[in-house]
């Protein structure tokens, strides 16, 4: 290298370093809590937490919103040391996989938060026996009825089918009952658990049974009796969601069950919030739905970003606070999980009524159990996938619920050792 | 003069380039080490000597021109592919996601557990004779003391001064942290166990609150393995990325971590009757859904072509509608036709009068994925058929016309020929490109229907690469590794056609 090229060089190496000092970000400020949350949760979030600039003294909390719940889950699932947020609001079940891949950090709440929420809710987020997160608000679902088509509501699930095939032609029904609300697993096991299968069984005093399934004959007789004409669906039941929405706000189907994160769009339809749990074949034994939450988790990112103490006050005195939960719920619109804001009265009708339902009929979603593929395939793939099979492809009722039973009496078998 | 001053110009960009190119590519090595990815970090280290080298000095003028292109070959391409190589060989799965070093780390972390009682404590953060301390206030029983890592100091209650809530704010010789500190001392206090009682200490759970817990599981370095110190059960590594005790596989300490399993995930592949049965029959759906796209798109591409390829009133007008499918987003286009094929509200079987459950049935599913593909796929094969016709001499038409050919043969004979010649290079990338066409598949299918309850993991339409998001992230427990191993068998089937057509077209050999 001649003197020429070397002064070249010097002159390059302190323009590089001079315009690296400016381009150089500074590390993520040591004293923010990152939260991730999903399009609807985030900025929400950010309005509540603006408001009210010092839930956790001496801390900053910022919200990273994601474009949706799918895109938030890719991400916590990608996410890194570097670039992972030290609370991520989300599902329930993502608890066990997020627990599981190092990803979510334990978190002992005291006695007296403790009692702020129903043991179900904190059954929810545990998995082997830690807890992971606070839970946020109760997601369920309902079913609502067209009052303009059916005058009262309806007792039996016979009853809704009668009034379907009464009126198909004449009112141009595309259908009688849909799942508008939490897709054909999580959002029909109402409908399952209607005509006597649920996802597993539980004692008179609510212990999970683990060696009983459902009563598969007696389920597919009532699925022949009120879904099929001969082989064939009678139409009162579609095998997928798609379209149910709509139609149910179009009036062409008198029956949905609806999801408690989209009860504005009904209630700005005309819609009462005629909140019930689907019918029975009896009028004493309704569908059970489930109810789970979603919970503020913690990371294990927060402790290696050295906010680990911060998130947890943040976790403890917003998230599963009377006051945080109030706050927010007012402008998310979901049920809350915490029970001051429960019956706060800044909580709305419709909120409370899915609370109301869900006390009525329902049952927790435990990830161990339905998230396992032990018995060849978990609970939310062979739901939809029973639908279609005596649906759709017309296949023998008795053979696939039979299938059905098998597979989910192997999940709930094998996820007790995740409990 | 000029040129001097031109020169000078130049030579002063040339350096505020190279400086700023240089500046971005230290401050993202310098991210890089900082977070611990060293390869990246040599890497992004070695591109700016690289580049310094190639622009500063005359040793090489080709390389001037190709090394833009070499990096980001390397970064975009060759990386990956080694990635994803060096994954398949091992158990990458969830569960199995973090290194050895941080599984070690996380399970040391999480061994504790609180007493019986659930005993918690109002706490303040501070420091007692210089070093972190805790006054703790166990109000219930009225009693006061500090914590620091080494011991404990019981208080009397005249000594410390509480406030509404009985919590005690400040005591002889401990200096509560002021707020502003609070967040920077996180760390320090954090994790860390302070002096409670026998086998028991206190640790936060947050900033004004301590639980009572005691350490279940020591890690033992030298043996590698973990040990319950209550009842004295010892966790060796299984060699598959867990510690296990004993013969039970359910009995892991989590998480486990990424453990090299070597061609496991391959051997799965050929004598695991669950992955090999799939495994061929999406290989051959694939196969046929590639063909018959490139098949029905090229006819009907080239159908149109030549029809408009005559004079013909309103022509221009025809053309433009014919490019719509193409100019529209594939995405939007695919979702409508979603709803379209929608087997209870879908407009498709309200116009033909018909209850097919179009996506519930396997065939009809594979048409409708043929149909659609077939719209979005068409105006390009015209496209191009029209410009490769426009190509084709009109001498030799006219020549096989005057000595008495028909249309039908000089199509067959002439037209064919010579359009499969210019176009062949083309219909192998387009096989390509749909032997891997993810977002059809996934946003109009998701590769369904599947039979969940006969245990099937591969849909009626899954292709190769929808078969490998499946296993990689479409359900709760992801097997990122057995994904990587059928990647790589996908890379090397498509290099393969995409060699085979550029072998055909003989597009390199003007390089030779």
């Amino acid at each position: 290298m001649n003197k020429k090229s070397l002064g070249f060089t010097g002159v390059l190496a302190g323009f590089a370093l001079a315009i690296s000092s400016f381009v150089v970000p500074s590390a993520s400020a040591a004293s923010e809590i990152v939260v991730w949350a999903d399009e609807s949760r985030g900025p929400n979030l950010t309005k509540v937490i603006a408001a009210k600039g010092d839930w956790v003294p001496g801390y900053t909390v910022k919200i990273v919103t994601f474009s949706s719940f799918d895109a938030l889950k890719e991400a916590f699932d990608k996410a890194t040391d570097a670039t992972g947020p030290d609370i991520v609001v989300g599902a329930n079940d993502w608890v066990p996989t997020g627990a599981k891949s190092g990803k979510l950090a334990p978190i002992t709440l005291t006695a007296s938060v403790k009692a702020r929420f129903n043991p179900t809710q904190l059954f929810d987020l545990t998995y082997k026996k830690s807890l992971y997160g606070v839970p946020i608000d109760v997601n369920n679902v309902a079913m609502i009825y067209n009052e303009k088509l059916v005058s009262s509501a309806p007792k039996t699930f016979g009853e809704m089918v009668s009034y379907y095939k009464a009126n198909k032609a004449s009112k141009n029904l595309k259908a009688g009952l849909c799942v508008a609300g939490g897709g054909m697993s999580w959002g029909a096991h109402s409908v399952f658990s209607a005509l006597g299968a649920d996802a597993y069984q539980f004692n008179s005093r609510d212990e999970i049974v683990y060696n009983r399934t459902f009563n598969y004959p007696k389920f597919s007789n009532n699925i022949k009796t009120y879904l099929l004409d001969g082989k064939k669906s009678n139409g009162f039941f579609p095998a997928t969601d798609t379209g149910c929405k709509d139609n149910f706000l179009a009036g062409t189907v008198p029956f949905a069950v609806i999801g408690n994160w989209e009860w504005k769009d009904y209630v700005a339809k005309g819609f009462a919030m005629n909140l019930m749990p689907v019918p029975g074949v009896t009028a004493d034994a309704p569908g059970k739905m489930f109810g789970s939450v979603s919970g503020a988790m913690l990371t294990t990112y927060a402790a290696k970003h050295g906010v680990s103490a911060g998130a947890k006050s943040l976790m403890t005195d917003f998230f599963a606070s009377t006051s945080g939960q109030v706050a927010y719920q007012a402008l998310e619109g979901r049920p809350p999980a915490e029970k001051g804001a429960q019956s706060s009265s800044a909580v709305s009708a419709g909120q409370k009524g899915f609370g109301a339902a869900a006390s009525t009929a329902g049952i927790p979603q435990i990830g161990a159990f339905l998230n396992n593929n032990k018995g060849g395939a978990n609970y939310w793939d062979s739901a939809p996938a029973f639908w279609t099979a005596v649906l759709v492809d017309n296949k023998d009722v008795a053979t696939e619920s039979k299938k059905l039973a098998n597979i989910w009496r192997s999940n709930t078998t094998a996820g007790k050792s995740d409990l | 003069m000029i040129s001097v001053s031109r020169g000078k110009l130049a030579l002063t960009a040339k350096i505020v380039l190279l400086a700023l190119i240089s500046a971005i590519f230290l401050m993202l090595a310098q991210s890089a080490f900082a977070q611990k990815e060293y390869v990246i970090g040599v890497f992004l280290f070695a591109v700016i000597l690289l580049t310094l080298f190639t622009y500063l000095t005359k040793k090489s003028i080709p390389l001037k021109f190709f090394l833009p292109g070499i990096l980001l070959l390397l970064a975009f391409v060759v990386s990956p592919i080694l990635y994803t190589v060096t994954m398949s060989g091992f158990n990458y799965k969830t569960g199995n996601i973090v290194s050895k070093d941080e599984a070690v780390l996380q399970i040391q972390n999480r061994a504790f557990e609180p007493d019986s009682a659930g005993t918690s404590f109002d706490i303040k953060i501070g420091t007692f004779e210089s070093k972190p301390a805790i006054l703790v206030s166990d109000i219930e029983n009225k009693r006061y003391f500090l914590s620091t890592f080494e011991k404990r100091v019981p208080l009397s209650n005249g000594a410390v001064t509480l406030n509404e809530y009985l919590v005690a704010q400040s005591a002889p010789g401990f200096s509560p942290l002021p707020t502003d500190q609070l967040a920077a001392a996180d760390s320090t206090y954090s994790g860390k166990r302070f002096i409670f009682k026998d086998e028991y200490f206190l640790s936060l759970e947050g900033l004004d609150v301590a639980i009572v817990a005691r350490q279940t599981l020591t890690y033992l370095e030298q043996q590698d393995v973990f040990k319950n110190i209550i009842d004295g059960t010892i966790y060796k590594d299984n060699g598959r990325g867990n510690y296990q005790a004993g013969l039970d596989s359910a009995a892991i300490l989590e998480p486990g971590w990424r453990a090299p399993i070597w061609f496991e995930n391959y051997s799965k592949l050929v004598t695991d009757a669950r992955f090999r049965d799939p495994l061929i029959r999406v290989f051959i759906w694939t196969v046929v859904f590639a063909s018959a796209t490139v098949l029905t798109t090229f006819a009907l591409g080239l159908l149109l072509a030549l029809a408009l390829n005559k004079p013909l009133h309103g022509r221009r007008i025809y053309r433009s509608i014919l490019v719509l499918p193409y100019a529209m987003p594939s995405v939007m286009s695919i979702l409508i036709w979603g709803g379209m094929f929608n087997s209870e509200f879908g407009a498709i079987n309200a116009l033909l009068g018909t209850d097919i459950a179009w996506f519930q049935n396997p065939n009809f599913a594979r048409t409708a994925v043929i149909v659609v593909n077939l719209w979005l796929g068409f105006p390009y094969f015209y496209l191009v058929s029209s410009g490769a016709l426009q190509a084709i001499p009109n001498e030799l038409l006219e020549a096989a016309a005057i000595d008495g050919a028909n249309p039908r043969q000089i199509f067959r004979k002439i037209t064919m020929p010579l359009l499969l010649q210019i176009l062949s290079p083309l219909l192998i990338a387009s096989f390509a490109f749909n032997f891997n066409n993810f977002n059809l598949i996934y946003l109009l299918t998701g590769g369904g229907p599947r039979n969940s309850l006969d245990g099937e993991i591969a849909g009626a339409t899954d292709i190769l690469i929808s078969y490998t998001y499946q296993i990689a992230f479409g359900s709760s427990t992801q097997d990122l590794g057995l994904a990587s191993a059928i990647s790589l068998i996908i890379f090397i089937l498509v290099a393969s056609i995409s060699l085979y057509g550029i072998r055909k077209s003989k597009v390199l050999e003007s390089f030779v």
